[in-house]
């Protein structure tokens, strides 16, 4: 267990080194949601109105997208792809690390430090935009929520490992993963309520996990899904199979690489 | 006129302490200690047109920083410089024109086309007409003996063959100064051997002066007349490479075969030994007492064969950076 | 003047001709990024086609309007690619690899020459494409669309690429100060895709910082606009206006950071 601390609080040394690069991607993001703020006010104002969605329900949905961006989204593979393609995974091959287990405390220390700074960020939105926010009304809400944003980290993580570790067997694939992640990110409900999609797509949309890591949660937080048991039993089987497929996938993986010996 | 004149150049570069551990890291999140670290130092020289002159010292010395301000990509702290009668850091294009810098390290050639693509380029940015480019690009191609690698990608040519065309392509438009910032860096000793002859006609041929910053003692001692030691980002010395070791080494370097084996350990009353075994001996001597202690051991031992000798000029540039030790927190 | 002018052209040739041959070399990278420029673009569409099925405008715009806002601001970013954004985005790895110390020896402008370094063709092509594709088709689908208002709508293209080009210059003189240039890639890329949206949307202080500030609301609304029959003119002036006073920000700021690497690099 040290070992995995060790790495986390390093990693966090290293985030803390590049604070300016940390505040712009922070605006970045803010004054992106700012722009969808003011699409949203501008259709609500046109007394026009999306499906079951009030306008602050909207406004909290891309506030919480913001949250959920920092803290649940991995973005690993770009670096495990990497570290595959240029060999420096070799490095992994000869320390008692479960490469598995290493990204994953990577991922959370990094989740959480974003995390951090986003909530100042966000509350601060928050408390600007008081009038348009949807808070949860009770405890029980709010508790479901936090869990439903842990299964979503864990399960979007697993995604991304997948993603990451195929750069075992496919050379080249920065375009494929950028098209995967994005798809997933489309289907997770990211851009948009998934509720709002044609009704062939919201099925589809539905069947797949994705939905766990964005949608689910802030249907959750936003008082309409008020028994999420089922979905986070889905959304735990789900994390289980993955992880047993993941560290199968990872021993062929070695295997593979160990044959290309590089 | 002196083609690169050089008075009292000052470099002061401004770094933040990062502090160790997870306390400091948030620490510096919102105050950081600023450092002051003087690369180069009331740097003085002017070379002549058409001089060859090395500049040498240990990394970290000064001497990249230097040549990145006779070329205009640093300004100075303070301190003036005329390279061909232009402020660099001024970047006049007329300058740019007429000067070039080959960074060992770091290349310019397009990776995935053949170097002729990037000759061709070169050729245009600096606006050298067709029959001058074609005449340039003949002879240093003779010269360099690149004619079958011309049109093979880069990524495919080796270290050796890369730096060759780094140096055509930054001498197509003929400069009258060129820099060269540890050109033989990384390469084998053969291809290390090509570049220094290269540089050396190519300097006799054109007159073009020549400013060479190395680690490589060999770049050095075979090119250049006249060399600057740069150590802690001051000039310690300036002159011609052979009166350097008459200045900083005050000792020969005494070596003996003895003509019947010995005893193993040495005598006591013998100053300045070295080495010492039943057969050899070596002993570091003072130079005005070489004369008197090569009597006395010839007197006192039974000896084959002795020999007096300088010591090697890269001992000596040890010697000088050894000097002044470093005290400075970088 | 003239004379500099043509320099440069032929600069810009030499340039383009020799990334064309860089990226022949890579045939297959060349459909891959026009297959995922395709995708995001897709995307993007459906994401509109779904926000239209739930309402009727956006801010005053139909289905088919928006359509050309999202076409326009994949041709502008084609444009931008054909002569400066790939050199920008790649800004950080020269600094870092001494790439750049070279650019500010050789007897060009440092600004020019980091544009022309990795003008490409093929890396937004895609999207290029499908920005023609859905502006005419959107075009075809106006009500009161005139042929007159094409001209207006190319020399507006003009514009939305020099404000880009300042936003660009004044962004990226940040890699100066942080050295790692991926966030503020970012940053821009954000600028283009909320270009999409009408400018329409926005009032108040809003209007008025993503017109001077951050001029996003013009790239696509101001062409997008003049297509669609409505000759704009205090529009088109404004976009002008803005253009002009970005370039001049964008060209000071970078000066000075040029300025501060001279003095600060090591």
């Amino acid at each position: 267990m040290q070992k995995y601390w060790t790495v986390f609080r390093v990693n966090w040394q290293n985030a803390l080194q590049y604070r300016g690069p940390t505040a712009i991607s922070i605006l970045g993001n803010l004054l992106h949601i700012l722009v969808l703020l003011y699409l949203w006010n501008a259709i609500y104002q046109s007394e026009q109105s999306l499906g079951d969605y009030s306008l602050s329900d909207l406004i909290t949905y891309y506030i919480l997208q913001l949250l959920i961006n920092s803290m649940v989204l991995s973005y690993i593979s770009w670096q495990i792809g990497t570290e595959i393609r240029e060999g420096s995974f070799s490095n992994f091959l000869i320390k008692p690390v479960n490469y598995l287990h290493y990204w994953f405390t990577i991922n959370l220390s990094g989740k959480l430090f974003e995390g951090l700074m986003i909530s100042v960020v966000g509350l601060i939105m928050a408390g600007v935009l008081a009038d348009y926010i949807t808070l949860p009304d009770n405890l029980t809400t709010a508790l479901h929520f936090a869990f439903a944003m842990i299964l979503g980290a864990i399960l979007a993580f697993e995604f991304d490992f997948a993603i990451g570790i195929l750069a075992f067997w496919l050379v080249q694939i920065d375009s494929f993963k950028y098209m995967l992640q994005y798809g997933m990110f489309f289907l997770a409900g990211a851009l948009l309520p998934l509720d709002l999609f044609p009704m062939l797509f919201q099925q589809i949309a539905h069947a797949l996990p994705f939905r766990f890591m964005v949608y689910f949660p802030i249907r959750i937080f936003l008082g309409k899904e008020t028994q999420p048991y089922e979905g986070f039993m889905i959304a735990g089987l789900w994390i289980v199979g993955l992880y047993f497929i993941l560290q199968f996938g990872l021993k062929r993986g070695i295997t593979r690489y160990e044959a290309a010996g590089k | 006129m002196s083609a690169i004149e050089v008075r009292n150049l000052n470099k002061t570069f401004k770094t933040q302490k990062k502090e160790a551990g997870l306390k400091g890291s948030l620490k510096g999140l919102f105050w950081r200690e600023t450092l002051y670290k003087e690369a180069v130092k009331s740097v003085s020289f002017s070379l002549e047109e058409g001089e060859l002159v090395g500049f040498l010292g240990p990394n970290g010395a000064g001497k990249t920083t230097l040549l990145k301000m006779l070329s205009g990509i640093l300004y100075p702290t303070s301190g003036e410089a005329q390279v061909l009668g232009f402020t660099p850091w001024q970047r006049h294009r007329d300058y740019q024109r007429q000067f070039a810098i080959v960074m060992g390290q770091k290349n310019q050639l397009w990776w995935d086309l053949p170097p002729a693509e990037s000759f061709l380029l070169n050729r245009d940015i600096y606006g050298v007409d067709h029959r001058t480019f074609q005449y340039t690009l003949d002879e240093m191609v003779e010269l360099l003996d690149l004619k079958n690698l011309l049109n093979i990608p880069v990524r495919q040519l080796s270290l050796g063959q890369r730096m060759k065309c780094e140096l055509v392509a930054s001498l197509l438009h003929q400069p009258r100064v060129l820099f060269l910032d540890e050109p033989t860096i990384g390469l084998d000793v053969i291809s290390q051997e090509k570049i220094r002859s290269f540089v050396k006609s190519y300097n006799r041929l054109k007159k073009t002066t020549v400013l060479l910053t190395s680690h490589y003692m060999q770049d050095v001692e075979q090119l250049c007349e006249r060399v600057l030691v740069i150590n802690h980002g001051g000039i310690v010395y300036d002159g011609p490479l052979t009166s350097l070791s008459n200045r900083y080494i005050d000792h020969k370097i005494i070596k003996i075969r003895f003509a019947e084996p010995q005893s193993a350990t040495a005598p006591s009353n013998l100053k300045g030994i070295v080495e010492w075994d039943k057969h050899h001996a070596l002993l570091k001597i003072q130079k005005k007492e070489v004369a008197q202690i090569t009597h006395k051991l010839l007197g006192d031992f039974p000896i084959e064969d002795l020999s007096v000798e300088e010591v090697e000029v890269e001992e000596v540039i040890r010697r000088i950076f050894e000097e002044r030790p470093d005290t400075e927190n970088f | 003047m003239g004379q500099t002018l043509r320099r440069y052209f032929a600069l810009y040739r030499s340039f383009l001709s020799h990334n064309l041959k860089n990226e022949m070399m890579y045939r297959v990278n060349f459909a891959i990024n026009v297959g995922l420029d395709i995708f995001f673009t897709t995307v993007n569409v459906i994401f509109f086609a779904i926000l239209y099925g739930n309402i009727e405008t956006v801010g005053g715009w139909t289905f088919h309007q928006t359509l050309i806002l999202v076409g326009t601001v994949g041709i502008v970013r084609e444009m931008a690619y054909l002569t400066f954004r790939k050199g920008f985005l790649e800004l950080g790895e020269y600094v870092r690899t001494g790439n750049f110390d070279v650019m500010l020896t050789t007897p060009m402008s440092t600004a020019s020459h980091l544009a022309f370094r990795h003008v490409s063709l093929t890396e937004s092509l895609g999207e290029g494409l499908m920005g023609l594709v859905l502006v005419g088709y959107g075009f075809s689908h106006l009500d009161q669309a005139t042929w007159i208002s094409i001209p207006f709508y190319v020399l507006m293209l003009f514009n939305s690429l020099a404000i880009y080009y300042g936003f660009c210059l004044m962004v990226s003189s940040l890699v100066f100060w942080l050295i790692k240039s991926q966030e503020l890639n970012t940053v821009i890329y954000y600028f283009m895709n909320t270009a999409r949206y009408p400018r329409d949307i926005y009032h108040g202080l809003g209007k008025a910082f993503f017109t001077f500030l951050i001029p996003s609301s013009l790239i696509a609304t101001t062409p997008a606009t003049l297509l669609t029959g409505k000759i704009d003119a205090p529009l088109m002036a404004l976009s002008l206006f803005v253009a002009a006073g970005l370039l001049s920000l964008g060209l000071f700021i970078w000066t000075r950071s040029l300025n501060h690497y001279g003095s600060a690099s090591s």
